[in-house]
């Protein structure tokens, strides 16, 4: 989950008379986990679904909303037109098609502001954004661009000094040189969006880089911002988040232009309404509170909103994407009305319960198998080449079930046996006292038409001693726990010695394996001793 | 420690028999006295040491013998001795007593300086030499000990022990070697149970088949064992640490109502993700978080009607829906795509599931992360289930795990609205640890798949909660199958 790192400082100075121990202790209320603190400054994790919480504004916009300090939405004043148009050129329809703008008048910023919002920016960019993908930020000094402002395509030869370079890079160099152009060029074909002002001054590569001209620092009193998307929603919802966040940093908010075929002028700040009844806000909570309360509840969570007789009108801000659908009113309602203050309830059950029936039987299977000396190891579904097959000294039977883009290598196949994995937890345990007797019930995969997946039960014993004899006892015990009959069949099969191995049949269906295995697995896993080993199918042996 | 006197082992009482009459014994003497073999008698005086019935004193001393000068000073005299039998067979000068062959040339000194001491000869004018009375020396003495064998040096006569110590400093003369010797000797506790094992009546060691059956047994007496020695450890047969807790978490569902239900790990993307509003394009879907198989792919397993509904809800929600993306093929992330498809599949007016099961995620294998781990959910559905009831089931819960203290917070789910995470506080930790999620299913998830009434569903990581009860740092320990930790790990444990 994101972070942010909010200073204490800064937190007092935005939530007017706030303690900060109360203020501590209320951010989870608000859905905001402290992941650590260091000094002056708390680590703030938020959830993904409120990039309003992206910067230290909006999680102050929260705080004081709970806290009672400041209700209702947050005052949002548009100053008017800026006077600014970006026309988009037709050629960018099939690359990045959208862009949205502002203009922010007469605000300051110091260092630790700059800070929150190229912060917020890139939390902006891998949520909302989806990695740039979707939707990326530039954010300008207007005092450095010329209107008209086009949002066009260039060609790769196109250069500019780009933001933090010294000179001019070609588009081309830019996306093979810098670490964003690495990072990110796969975004792009051969087609490059570019942002350019009335002199021609290449404000920003989407969703690449920005240029070094319009360059943004503590000095910059006026800000131009662009959202280019490959969707408009996901644009204006960035840019609506954005003229939120500046505007609580003291900007004048003006709109901009963007003529793209009709004209349209952007930030969209429209609020949403959205009525919902009380009656179903109580039925989801479980709670009894009249329209008037769930709007005060509601203005708690920084929405506006008036009740009517049996429901509850809400004004919800532009910026809060979050909310669309009526129960996540419910939801505001409950963290409004304040979480703890909620009593469980323990509904007595209409229903008796019960165990099924296959894993009530893979648990009497467990008694058998530790009632025999063995016990039960547990490992993962996720094998190896290496263990299944190499170690093992076996070949796959059909398809290997491999999985994309494993980060850990000795996880990167789905196992068909389990008889391998035992062997591995024994040579992890060769310096343990001997006799080792190890079980395992997991399933196994294997690719016939479909995916199929099934039961397994297998055991592995290892001493000076352990033969054929001593395995097959375990199996037939086993089987006759439940009342089965298996009988073994001379068959041959890679992991088990030569003569030393069967077919374990149920009837006249092969329901698995046993055997002595063989001294090249023995060897390859290390192990000193010999092992004897059965595996079967659990569900067949037993249903 | 016993000093119980039918408490011993035969081996025991034959040692302490053989000591009776209170003198030192070496253990080859005490195998000798009570017919033990030296291994067993070692063994019983080992044990009778540690319960204070006898006591062992260890001593070294030094054996001298002689060397090979020595050997040859003892067949023919010491160079002086030589020396003094020369002149006195007339050589008066030292080129005659050489000439003799009485001494070697390299001897001379020795034999002089060794000769002068004794006061044995003079030397007159012109280099003659006169004998004198030459008794036996204190050298000569040892020589003479020692030449009958090798000789403890404390048991020597003050006399051989200076003549030894002259004897020390002639080159080649004598060795010694250091001798350990271990006395055995019995304490007075031991004295004291001599009269109760001298009176006993012979006794038997084990009640065999044939005293059964013979009736043999009715006149036996049996020798008490230490039954308060350590005895060899074995190890039982057991289930998993993790299943006992698995066992006590389904124990504890199906007294709350709850029926177990279970499904396949193998899912597709449609039930792991679209059927529960988690956009196609939502960071948790990429191959970095979860795991595909690779290069497969299958029909979306549901009705027309269930993907039609589903992927109109995406269209209205999120903007777009992709069959390709529903179709391939996950392992699942969480247990709820099997919980929900059996919702879809009975659309229960009230009904209460749960069940235990592994997930898997794409993570670096880590002492905190897992590429795959068992996850518990519950849920529960009734017409007016509320979150209220939820938070109630929730504590219920974990009050039977015997967890009292929880809180609840707001989070984030895509498929529940409202969701929450509960906190409960460790005693061990002495903190507050973030369990299990819940929430209750969004319309965008129940309506497409004409669920009607509100769900409420719970769930989380099961590993969390056995390193809590097992006091683990490294969660991979729990799939490390180490048989120090399997063998050891209580069944029982609060």
């Amino acid at each position: 989950m994101p972070v942010v790192n909010v200073s204490l400082d800064r937190l007092k100075k935005m939530v007017p008379g706030v303690k900060i121990d109360r203020a501590l202790e209320m951010l989870p209320f608000v859905g905001l986990d402290i992941e650590g603190t260091d000094g002056n400054i708390v680590r703030v994790e938020y959830n993904p679904n409120r990039p309003d919480f992206s910067s230290d504004y909006g999680i102050a916009r929260a705080l004081s909303g709970l806290l009672g300090k400041k209700t209702g939405a947050p005052k949002f004043k548009a100053s008017g037109k800026s006077g600014i148009s970006v026309r988009v050129d037709k050629k960018v329809k099939g690359v990045r098609p959208f862009v949205a703008a502002l203009v922010a008048r007469n605000g300051r910023l110091d260092d630790e502001s700059i800070k929150q919002i190229i912060a917020m920016q890139e939390d902006l960019h891998n949520g909302p954004g989806r990695r740039r993908k979707k939707a990326s930020i530039g954010i300008h000094n207007l005092d450095a661009i010329k209107g008209p402002i086009k949002y066009t395509l260039v060609s790769g030869g196109h250069s500019f000094v780009p933001l933090g370079e010294k000179g001019e890079m070609t588009v081309k160099q830019v996306l093979e040189e810098t670490q964003t152009g690495r990072e990110y060029g796969h975004l792009l074909g051969n087609k490059y969006p570019a942002i350019i002002d009335g002199k021609g001054t290449t404000l920003s590569l989407p969703p690449i880089i920005n240029g070094e001209a319009t360059k943004v620092d503590a000095k910059c009193r006026n800000l131009f911002v662009e959202v280019t998307a490959t969707d408009r929603k996901a644009a204006d919802d960035v840019l609506a988040v954005l003229a939120m966040t500046l505007a609580d940093a003291g900007f004048e908010i003006r709109s901009v232009s963007i003529v793209d075929g009709k004209k349209r002028d952007t930030p969209d700040m429209k609020p949403v309404k959205m009525s919902v009844d009380a009656g179903y806000v109580n039925e989801i909570l479980g709670l009894e509170l009249s329209p008037a309360q769930i709007v005060g509840c509601l203005k708690k969570c920084r929405l506006d909103a008036k009740a009517a007789k049996d429901s509850v009108t809400c004004t919800i801000p532009r910026y809060r994407t979050d909310i669309f659908s009526p129960v996540d009113l419910a939801e505001e309602v409950a963290i409004g009305y304040g979480l703890y203050n909620i009593e469980p309830t323990f509904p007595s059950s209409p229903v008796a319960g019960q165990r099924s029936e296959m894993s009530a039987r893979f648990d009497a299977a467990r008694d058998t198998m530790a009632g025999l000396g063995m016990i039960e190891a547990f490992n993962f579904s996720l094998s190896s080449r290496q263990v299944q097959y190499e170690l093992a000294g076996r070949a796959p039977e059909g398809e290997i079930l491999a999985v994309d883009g494993s980060k850990s290598a000795e996880h990167d196949i789905l196992r068909d046996a389990l008889v391998p994995s035992l062997l591995q937890s024994l040579a992890r345990n060769v310096h343990e006292e001997y006799p080792q007797r190890l079980f395992e019930i997991g399933k196994v995969f294997r690719k016939t038409d479909r995916i199929e997946e099934s039961w397994h039960i297998a055991a592995a014993i290892a001493h000076g001693e352990a033969d054929y004899t001593e395995i097959k006892s375990a199996l037939q015990a086993l089987a006759s726990a439940f009342g089965m009959q298996v009988t073994t069949k001379a068959s041959q099969d890679q992991l088990f010695i030569k003569g030393r191995c069967a077919a374990v049949m149920k009837g006249d269906r092969q329901v698995g394996t046993i055997g002595e295995i063989t001294p090249l697995a023995i060897d390859s896993f290390k192990l000193r001793v010999p092992v004897a080993a059965f595996e079967v199918d659990l569900q067949a042996l037993l249903l | 420690m016993s000093s119980d006197a039918s408490a011993l082992h035969p081996i025991e009482r034959a040692i302490l028999k053989a000591l009776s009459q209170g003198e030192q014994a070496s253990i080859e003497a005490l195998a000798g006295a009570s017919g033990l073999s030296a291994d067993q008698a070692r063994r019983g005086v080992e044990w009778l040491k540690f319960k204070g019935l006898i006591a062992v004193s260890e001593s070294s001393t030094f054996a001298v013998s002689l060397d090979a000068e020595g050997r040859g000073a003892a067949q023919f005299g010491l160079p002086e001795r030589r020396l003094v039998r020369a002149v006195k067979e007339g050589r008066d000068t030292m080129a005659k007593v050489l000439a003799s062959g009485a001494l070697k040339g390299d001897e001379v000194n020795a034999a002089v300086a060794g000769a002068r001491r004794n006061q044995w000869i003079q030397f007159g004018q012109g280099g003659t030499i006169s004998a004198l009375q030459a008794p036996q020396s204190p050298e000569e003495l040892a020589l003479v000990r020692l030449a009958k064998g090798s000789a403890d040096e404390s048991q020597l006569s003050e006399q051989e022990k200076a003549g030894l110590a002259l004897l020390k400093k002639r080159p080649g003369y004598i060795t010694s070697s250091e001798q350990k010797k271990t006395q055995i000797s019995i304490t007075e506790a031991g004295r004291a149970i001599l009269p109760a094992i001298e009176s006993e009546k012979p006794q038997e060691r084990r009640l065999s088949p044939e005293l059964i059956t013979s009736g043999k047994w009715k006149n036996v007496e049996f020798s008490a064992l230490d039954v308060e020695a350590p005895a060899p450890a074995v190890y039982p047969g057991r289930r998993h640490p993790l299943v006992d807790i698995i066992e006590e978490v389904k124990e504890i569902f199906v007294g709350l109502g709850f029926s177990e239900i279970d499904g396949p790990m193998v899912q597709s993307g449609f039930w792991n993700f679209d059927a529960l509003f988690t956009p196609q394009d939502h960071p948790a879907r990429e191959m970095q978080d979860t795991f595909y198989i690779s290069g497969q792919s299958q029909p979306v397993p549901a009705s027309k009607d269930q993907i039609a509904k589903v992927s109109a809800v995406h269209r209205a929600g999120w903007g777009g829906w992709d069959t390709k993306e529903a179709q391939r093929i996950v392992l699942r992330t969480h247990t709820t795509p099997v919980t929900l498809q059996h919702l879809a599949a009975q659309k229960p007016g009230s009904a209460r599931f749960f069940s235990v099961g592994r997930v898997f995620r794409n993570e670096k294998v880590s002492y905190k992360h897992l590429v795959e781990f068992h996850q518990v959910e519950g849920v529960a559905t009734t017409p007016k289930a509320s979150l209220r009831d939820l938070m109630g089931l929730q504590k219920e819960f974990y009050a039977r795990m015997g967890i009292k203290k929880v809180k609840f917070w707001p989070t984030f789910f895509p498929y529940t609205e409202p969701s929450l995470q509960s906190m409960v506080y460790n005693d061990r930790l002495q903190k507050w640890v973030e369990l299990f999620g819940m929430g209750i299913f969004r319309p965008e998830v129940t309506k497409p798949l004409g669920i009607k009434n509100p769900v409420l569903a719970w769930g989380g990581g099961l590993e969390r909660i056995a390193m809590l009860r097992f006091n683990l740092d490294d969660v991979r320990d729990i799939y490390g199958n180490r048989l120090s930790w399997l063998r050891s790990v209580p069944r029982c444990q609060s």
